[in-house]
C-alpha cells in the first residue's frame, strides 16, 4: 500500500481540526498507511501571499526537510498543495541543492481528492451523507492545480447526498487570506454573492476543498444569520 | 489622465456603493463570458490556442529590442516616419508640433489606451485644436467628462438613458432610448469632422516587424475613417505591441477579437503599411509611426515583471476578476483597470503610488485562465509583493514599517519549530475571545476586526488537529 504522509494545514489544524479527522478517518477506511509527522506547521502560504519570501524559503525548507522522505504528500487543501508544488520551487530556485529538493517534493505533493481518485483510483470510498450539497471550486484547487473532476466523482459515489449545480461555482469566494482583512467591503461584496448562489441552489450543505474558503463564508453565514452548512469535502467523504 | 490610483480604497468605497453598477458589471461579465466561450468553441483546441498565443506574446516580449529596429527599417521602407518617444512628454511635444505644423485646428482620434496615458486629447485642447474621439464609447466618455470605465468598453457603466440625456444637451436632440438612433446621432455629428480634420490619431493593436505594419482592430467603421480621410495620419503605439510575422498577427488576430467581444472576426481589420502610394486613392498623404517606450524597457527589464507586456489590452480579464465585477474600473484610479491596471498601474506610475492595486486581489488566477497572451498576473502580483517588502528603487516600492518586516520574520521563525508554533497556538487561543468579545462592540480599526464587518471570527478549536491526533492513535 502507498506510503503517504498527511500534512494539515494550519488552518485546519487551529480552527477545523474536524478536516484533519476525517481525513485519517478516511485513509483508514482505505487501508492506506501514512503518517504524521508532529514537526509539521505550515507550508508558508501566508508568507508567499505577503512577499516574504525570505521568510517563506525558511519554512519552505523546513517542510521540504519533513516531508521529502515520503512516497506521496497529501494535503486537504489546495492552495497549500499549490504552494509546495509551484512555489518551493521558485522560492528555491537559486539554491541548485535545495531547487532539486523542491522539485522532487513538488512532484509528489497531492490534493487529498487528487490523490484519493488519480492515485489510489479510489473514486468511490464507500461514504454515506444524506443531504442535498453543491460544490464550490475554491480557486487553489481548481485553477491554481487544476483538479475539478476528482471532487466531482468522489461526491457522486457518496451514498445519500443529493448534489445540485451551483450557480458560478467557479468564482471566487473573495477570501484571498490578507485580502479579506485589508479590503473587508470588496470581500464582502464578494462572498454575498457566493452565498446568495448557495441559497438560490436549494442545497442544504455547501461542499468545498479548501479551509480558507470554508472559514471565509462559514464566516459570513453565521454573522448573517443565513441558514444551512459549510463543509469540508473530506467530512463528507468520511461520512458512514 | 491624472492617476488617482492611491485613492483605490476611497474609490472603491464610492463605487460599491452605486446603485445597479454591480447589476451592469454583472451583467457584462455574463454576456461576454459566454460570447467569448461560444467563439473559442469555434477553435479546434481552445487550451492550444491559447497555449500559442502566449508563445507568439512572450517571444515577441523577449526579442522586442530586435524586432523594433526591424519594425522601424520595414517601416520606413514603406514611406513611414518612425519617432521614438521616451516618454509622455516627449510623445505629446512632437505630436502637438506636428499638428501645428500641418496648420491642424481639428483633430478626429481613434481609440487608444495610451493616448489616454499621456493625456494627449488634453494637450490638443490646451493647444486650442479641437479633437473629437470618434468611438463611440470614448466619444460618450469624453463629451461626459468621464474617463474610460473599461479598456475596451469605455462607457459600459452608462445606461441608455445617461447617454440620451447627455446627447441631448451636446447636440441638442430630442431624447430616445434606442441605442441605433443614438449611435447614427453620433455618426452625424461626427461625420463633418472627419471630413474637415487635417489630423487623424489612432493606436495600433499591433505593429507587424517582417513588413512594418500596422494592425487595427475595430467595430465602428471610425478607425479607418478616422486614419484615411485627414492628410496626415498620426500612430501612437507603445513598445510591446510588436508581432514577428504577420502571421503570428493574424494567429492573436482570431484570439484578440474572440477575448474583445466574443467576435471570430471583428467588423474591420486594417492593415496599414505605409501612407498612400501613388495611384491610389484612399489613405493619409503622410503616416507618423510614434513608439512610446514611457517606463517600458524598466519592465522589459526584468524577466518576471515583463510578462506585464505581452497583454494585448483585450480587457477579458476584467470581466473574469471577482474584483473588478464589484469595484468597477474607475477604483483602478487610472488609464488600465482590471487585473491587467492592478500590475501595469503600478509598473508605470511607481508601486508607492498604486499600492493598493496589487494588494487587493484574491489570487484566485481567473485571468490567466481567460487570457489569450498568457498574462500570469497572480505570479506577476506575488512578484510586485515581493519587491515592496525588500522595498524597491527602481518601480518605486517603499519597504514596509520595521515592525511589520519584524512581524513576518517572526511569524517565518515560529513556524520554523513546532514548539514555537504550539505557543504562538496556546497564545492565539487566550487572547481570540477577548478580539470576539471585545471587537465587534468597539470600532478598533486592527486589522484582525475587519473581518468582523460581515463575518463572524472563526472560533479557535478547543484542541488543534495535532493534539487530537494523538487521541486519534489510540
Amino acid at each position: 500500500m502507498k506510503d503517504v504522509a498527511l500534512f494539515v494545514p494550519c488552518l485546519a489544524d487551529q480552527f477545523l481540526p474536524e478536516i484533519g479527522v476525517s481525513v485519517v478517518k478516511i485513509f483508514r477506511k482505505l487501508g492506506v498507511s501514512f503518517t504524521y509527522d508532529k514537526r509539521q506547521t505550515c507550508c508558508g502560504q501566508p508568507l508567499v501571499n505577503a512577499g516574504d519570501r525570505k521568510g517563506a524559503c525558511h519554512v519552505a525548507k523546513h517542510f521540504i526537510s519533513i516531508f521529502e522522505g515520503s512516497e506521496y504528500i497529501v494535503a486537504p487543501s489546495g492552495s497549500c498543495i499549490h504552494t509546495v508544488k509551484e512555489h518551493y520551487p521558485r522560492l528555491l530556485a537559486d539554491e541548485p541543492v535545495w531547487y532539486q529538493r523542491a522539485c522532487e517534493v513538488s512532484e509528489k505533493s497531492y490534493e487529498l481528492s487528487q490523490f484519493l481518485v488519480s492515485i489510489l483510483g479510489a473514486s468511490d470510498v464507500g461514504a454515506r451523507f444524506e443531504a442535498k450539497a453543491c460544490l464550490h471550486e475554491s480557486c487553489a484547487v481548481l485553477r491554481q492545480i487544476g483538479v475539478s473532476d476528482e471532487p466531482k466523482t468522489l461526491l457522486k459515489n457518496v451514498g445519500g447526498l443529493d448534489l445540485v449545480p451551483l450557480n458560478d461555482a467557479d468564482v471566487c469566494c473573495g477570501f484571498g487570506g490578507e485580502f479579506s482583512v485589508d479590503y473587508p467591503n470588496i470581500s464582502e461584496a464578494i462572498v454575498k454573492d457566493k452565498v446568495n448562489n448557495f441559497k438560490a441552489s436549494g442545497a442544504d450543505i455547501l461542499i468545498l476543498g479548501e479551509p480558507g474558503c470554508l472559514l471565509n463564508i462559514r464566516g459570513y453565514m453565521s454573522y448573517n444569520g443565513v441558514g444551512g452548512q459549510v463543509r469540508h469535502i473530506a467530512e463528507i467523504l468520511a461520512g458512514e | 489622465m491624472r492617476p488617482q490610483s492611491e485613492n483605490f480604497k476611497e474609490l472603491a468605497r464610492e463605487n460599491l456603493a452605486i446603485e445597479g453598477q454591480r447589476k451592469i458589471l454583472n451583467q457584462f461579465s455574463l454576456i461576454l463570458k459566454a460570447l467569448r466561450d461560444a467563439s473559442f468553441a469555434t477553435l479546434p483546441d481552445e487550451k492550444a490556442a491559447l497555449e500559442k498565443g502566449r508563445r507568439i506574446r512572450e517571444d515577441a516580449i523577449k526579442n522586442l529590442p530586435y524586432l523594433l529596429e526591424m519594425f522601424e527599417e520595414n517601416a520606413t521602407k514603406a514611406g513611414a516616419k518612425v519617432v521614438w518617444a521616451s516618454d509622455a512628454r516627449q510623445a505629446n511635444d512632437f505630436i502637438v508640433s506636428l499638428a501645428k505644423e500641418k496648420g491642424a485646428n481639428l483633430c478626429v482620434k481613434a481609440k487608444s489606451m495610451i493616448s489616454e496615458e499621456i493625456s494627449l486629447r488634453e494637450e490638443f485642447v490646451e493647444n486650442k485644436i479641437e479633437t473629437y474621439e470618434t468611438d463611440l464609447g470614448e466619444f460618450i466618455v469624453q463629451q461626459a467628462g468621464k474617463t474610460p470605465f473599461h479598456i475596451v468598453g469605455p462607457a459600459i457603466n452608462m445606461t441608455i438613458k445617461e447617454v440620451s440625456d447627455l446627447f441631448s444637451k451636446v447636440m441638442g436632440s430630442p431624447e430616445t432610448e434606442d441605442p441605433t438612433e443614438l449611435a447614427m446621432r453620433a455618426r452625424m455629428f461626427l461625420r463633418d469632422k472627419f471630413k474637415n480634420a487635417q489630423i487623424g490619431i489612432s493606436g495600433a493593436n499591433m505593429a507587424v516587424a517582417e513588413t512594418g505594419s500596422i494592425i487595427l482592430v475595430e467595430n465602428e467603421g471610425n478607425i479607418r475613417f478616422a486614419t484615411s480621410a485627414p492628410k496626415t495620419h498620426v500612430v501612437l503605439m507603445s513598445i510591446e505591441k510588436i508581432v514577428p510575422t504577420i502571421s503570428d498577427a493574424t494567429y492573436m488576430l482570431k484570439l484578440l477579437t474572440r477575448s474583445c467581444t466574443g467576435q471570430r472576426i471583428s467588423n474591420y481589420v486594417s492593415v496599414i503599411t505605409g501612407p498612400k502610394k501613388a495611384g491610389e486613392i484612399d489613405g493619409p498623404e503622410e503616416l507618423y509611426i510614434v513608439i512610446l517606450d514611457n517606463g517600458r524597457t524598466k519592465i522589459y527589464a526584468d524577466k518576471v515583471l515583463r510578462g506585464a507586456l505581452q497583454c494585448i489590452k483585450c480587457g477579458m480579464c476584467a470581466a473574469v476578476c471577482p474584483v473588478y465585477t464589484h469595484v468597477g474600473g474607475y477604483t483602478y484610479g487610472w488609464v488600465y483597470s482590471g487585473p491587467i491596471g492592478a500590475v501595469l498601474n503600478p509598473l508605470l506610475l511607481g508601486l508607492d503610488k498604486a499600492r493598493d492595486l496589487y494588494h487587493a486581489t484574491t489570487l484566485c488566477g481567473a485571468c490567466k485562465d481567460y487570457c489569450p497572451a498568457g498574462v500570469d498576473v497572480r505570479n506577476i502580483v506575488l512578484d510586485l509583493r515581493a519587491k515592496e517588502m525588500d522595498g524597491d528603487r527602481y518601480f518605486d516600492a517603499e519597504a514596509p514599517p520595521f515592525l511589520i518586516r519584524v512581524f513576518y520574520r517572526i511569524w517565518a521563525w515560529v513556524l520554523l519549530d513546532y514548539s514555537r508554533y504550539k505557543i504562538a497556538s496556546r497564545i492565539m487561543r487566550i487572547v481570540m475571545p477577548f478580539v470576539i468579545k471585545y471587537g465587534k462592540a468597539s470600532n478598533l480599526s486592527d486589522r484582525l476586526i475587519q473581518w468582523t464587518r460581515c463575518r463572524d471570527i472563526p472560533q479557535v478549536a478547543p484542541k488543534s488537529f495535532h493534539e487530537t491526533y494523538s487521541e486519534l492513535k489510540k
